[in-house]
């Protein structure tokens, strides 16, 4: 016991060092104090559970679910209200609501880490290659970008699903498209900063390629507030995936997505308000637990903030 | 193509729209309409077009019916009888070929032109010279765009005669002249409207030139429909002195529409709504079996589907008792058969249930014994897209993977007429009441060619069926009832056996109305519901 608290000790202690001896050493200090700083917020916690939550019941969607979240039987479980068999009660179908969300959480996952993979990396590419070369490439990248922030994100996302077709993919590659203007100049706005910083000056003055530039001295400098960025756009992403959904452009029949969900509990919300009430919630909750990690984050990896 | 979607988009947005506003306005006072307007809560985005002569549609099938006059009319109480709209007398002639008819004198159109034969003799030549989708009602009796102005002739001022190709029971050809592509158009008005020789083709799609009690004030698609009085109108003038359509897709707005009295009629209720209005006193409602009847087509053109096996299979894989007990409760009646109750010779055999085991049975002598993969082209309206979603999960039970593809009424009917589907759920509706009506659709194929000139479902699904064309035909010349009763009962059977169509049930139409409206009749067809009977206190 008192060794192991001895060793909690050292290891402390080397983690928060202040003369770190290694490369490795110090990024790991860092990431230990920006956990230190993240874990004191109680809010952030209970949205990191929460997301924790969803993954795993994403993962484990077949072994948790009581029923197929595809057949139902409507003849004799047809909007049925909650109960302990139904514990959200069933849809017009006479499917398990629970059901259909447990395995709704996998597309809703899913959309939103594809969106982030593709999104992120060409927010970031552009931004941090319009802020370091600056010129005209800086004034074309950015043109570009003015061009779709000019539009409203979700109607550009509905024109671009019109034009590709309706289903899943498209709908994620739609949100895609849509959502990297924003991490572009913030990628562009932290370059600027560091732009003319002397360690920069010095890398170029050893004979650095720009691309090495970019993607070894600037890029990871950008990294934190994009990732930020990208957690606190995640609710955004997760309405925008489920409005498509609801609008009948996104996951089609008999897909558990849940705005697709909502859109079909929407002829029943008079008499049978479960069959809309419950996918509405998980929405919710997951986009509210997505905007607390993302404050968290925010001051957990914020180098100017300071702990 | 993205057009429309986006335009369709645009749609569903102000539906959102419209319902975030009614429940904002949820404790607001009651808006009651005007007491001279009557309002209808209903979904009319399968109207494409105002002109009768392409006008084919269900929802526009009944605009027309109050808009248009024609030749002759059936009484909605008891449709084997008919009586003369325009027509004052007429008479067939003694080769039982040519009809002459007589025209009612004095009558005058919305626009105050003066209604004569030739207007008449006009109309029935410009629908089957423009020949879109509802032509064949006419095309049928031997009219072609070169000979038509020799068949269809006026004689006189009042008179015109009609010259059929061969001695068809004259209740047959006349009620045909009931259908909504012989209603009689303003020849004056529409040829001044006239464009590159289209006989005012393009003017008319969205404008009207007609005499009927109600006239089209305005069409915009997929949002209203003005009709207005017609102070012209020949016989007893509407009561009321406006009918607004207002397009409303999903049934608890309309519901809602009604209960807060700002509709008057709802028309497109599901089960769970009349079942809930059923205790509210300030509602009444009033139901009529339709001559409509609701299917899921298979198109033969797709190798899979075109396999006889395959098509019984699809016939076992439809919960029948479990839909009419739920998704159509009081709006639908199971119907397995091509002739809808009250149609003479229609069958109620029940042949099919729900039985996965049989149809995995069928598909494994089909060679298709791991099943296989096909998309659904489905109106995104209740109760076919509860059903179409229904019969996706009992058909996964035996390996039929099922991709819907989800549309609005125009872009589905658009794509099922090119027939460019695999599976489509859709309803028909009859024409005129006779059983010639739906033998001919569903079972008459004349010419299976991508260019044939009438487009039949038959031929939308290109199902080639040369012998029950051969019986069709004999059906519809055979004068002695009992016996083309009994010829429809055999197609009927063939049909149920060999068809691709999976019959799912006969519409029963219910309209729900507030209790200050009288005098609310929904006709047997979609063109026979008479708005301008309607009072309101």
């Amino acid at each position: 016991m008192t060794e192991l608290a001895r060793n909690d000790q050292t290891w402390r202690a080397w983690l928060l060092s202040d003369r770190p001896q290694s490369r490795r050493q110090a990024s790991l200090g860092r990431l230990y104090s920006g956990w230190r700083t993240f874990s004191r917020n109680r809010l952030a916690m209970v949205g990191l559970a929460i997301i924790l939550a969803l993954i795993v019941v994403a993962v484990f969607a077949n072994a948790l679910a009581p029923y197929s979240p595809y057949e139902g039987d409507l003849a004799r479980t047809r909007l049925l209200p909650p109960s302990a068999a139904h514990w959200l009660g069933t849809d017009d179908q006479g499917r398990d609501i629970l059901s259909r969300i447990i395995h709704g959480s996998r597309i809703t996952l899913f959309v939103v880490v594809l969106v982030a993979i593709l999104a992120a990396p060409i927010g970031l590419l552009v931004g941090t290659v319009a802020g370091y070369a600056g010129g005209w490439v800086d004034s074309a990248l950015m043109r570009v970008t003015d061009i779709f922030l000019a539009f409203p994100r979700l109607i550009l996302a509905l024109a671009f699903v019109a034009a590709l077709g309706p289903g899943i993919e498209n709908a994620v590659i739609a949100i895609a498209i849509t959502s990297w203007p924003p991490y572009a100049r913030i990628a562009r706005a932290e370059t600027l900063t560091v732009r003319r910083a002397d360690y920069i000056a010095a890398v170029e003055l050893m004979g650095a390629s720009s691309w090495r530039i970019v993607f070894r001295h600037i890029m990871p400098l950008c990294l934190a507030s994009v990732i930020v960025r990208v957690t606190l756009d995640m609710a955004g992403i997760i309405l925008t995936a489920a409005g498509l959904g609801f609008l009948g452009l996104g996951a089609q029949p008999p897909m558990p997505e849940w705005g697709a969900l909502i859109s079909n509990g929407r002829l029943y919300v008079l008499d049978q308000w479960w069959v809309a009430a419950a996918p509405g919630a998980a929405i919710f909750i997951v986009s509210l637990a997505f905007n607390l990690l993302g404050d968290g984050l925010r001051d957990a990896l914020d180098p100017k903030a300071g702990s | 193509m993205s057009q429309s979607v986006l335009t369709r988009r645009a749609g569903s947005l102000a539906t959102a729209a419209a319902i975030a506003a009614l429940i904002a306005g949820a404790g607001a006072a009651l808006a009651a309409t005007p007491k001279d307007t009557l309002v209808v809560a209903w979904a009319i985005d399968d109207i494409i077009t105002m002109d009768p002569a392409e006008s084919f549609e269900i929802s526009a099938g009944e605009i027309m019916g109050n808009s248009y006059d024609r030749l002759v009319r059936f009484d909605v109480n008891d449709p084997s009888k008919l009586s003369g709209d325009l027509a004052k007398s007429w008479k067939v002639s003694d080769d039982g070929k040519t009809y002459t008819f007589e025209l009612k004198p004095g009558l005058k159109f919305a626009s105050g032109n003066p209604i004569t034969a030739e207007d008449v003799a006009f109309s029935l030549q410009r629908a089957v010279q423009i020949d879109k989708s509802p032509a064949f009602i006419l095309t049928q009796f031997g009219f072609s765009k070169d000979n038509v102005k020799d068949k269809i002739k006026a004689t006189g001022d009042l008179t015109l005669t009609i010259e059929v190709n061969q001695p068809y029971a004259p209740s047959f050809v006349l009620n045909c002249l009931t259908a909504n592509v012989a209603a009689v158009v303003d020849k004056k008005l529409v040829m001044s409207k006239e464009q590159n020789g289209d006989l005012g083709y393009a003017w008319l799609k969205t404008n009207y030139a007609g005499s009927g009690p109600l006239k089209v004030r305005e069409w915009r698609a997929n949002e209203i429909l003005a009709l207005e009085r017609n102070d012209n109108y020949h016989g007893e003038k509407s009561k009321l002195a406006r009918v607004i359509y207002r397009h409303v897709k999903e049934a608890s707005t309309q519901r809602l529409l009604l209960e807060k009295g700002d509709a008057d009629v709802a028309r497109n209720l599901t089960p769970q709504d009349l079942d809930a209005l059923a205790s509210n006193k300030d509602i009444k409602t009033t139901a009529t079996p339709k001559g409509t009847v609701y299917y899921i087509s298979l198109n033969q053109k797709n190798p899979n589907l075109a396999k006889p096996e395959v098509r019984e299979a699809f016939k076992y894989l439809l919960d029948y008792s479990g839909i009419s007990g739920t998704l159509i409760k009081n709006i639908g009646i199971e119907h397995q058969n091509f002739l809808p109750v009250g149609l003479l010779g229609a069958s109620t055999e029940k042949p099919y249930k729900l039985d996965v085991n049989k149809a995995k049975e069928l598909l494994a002598k089909a060679g298709l014994p791991n099943g296989f993969k096909v998309t659904f082209d489905v109106r995104t309206t209740q109760p076919v897209q509860g059903i179409a979603e229904n019969f996706q999960q009992t058909a996964k039970r035996a390996g039929i993977d099922i991709e819907i593809l989800p549309g609005d009424g125009r872009q589905t009917l658009t794509k099922y007429r090119a027939r460019q589907h695999d599976l489509y759920i859709g309803q028909w509706g009859a024409d005129y009441w006779d059983p010639h009506t739906n033998a001919d659709t569903f079972a008459r194929n004349p010419d299976n060619s991508d260019d044939a000139k009438s487009k039949p479902l038959a031929w939308r699904n290109a199902w080639d069926i040369p012998e029950l064309t051969k019986k069709a035909d004999a059906a519809v010349l055979e004068r002695d009832a009992d016996k083309r009763k009994a010829l429809y009962e055999d197609m009927q059977a063939d049909f149920r056996k060999t068809s691709p169509f999976v019959m799912i049930y006969q519409m029963n139409e219910v309209a729900a109305y507030r209790a200050n409206v009288g005098g609310l009749k929904l006709g047997p067809t979609s063109d026979s519901t008479y708005m301008f009977t309607v009072t309101k206190q």
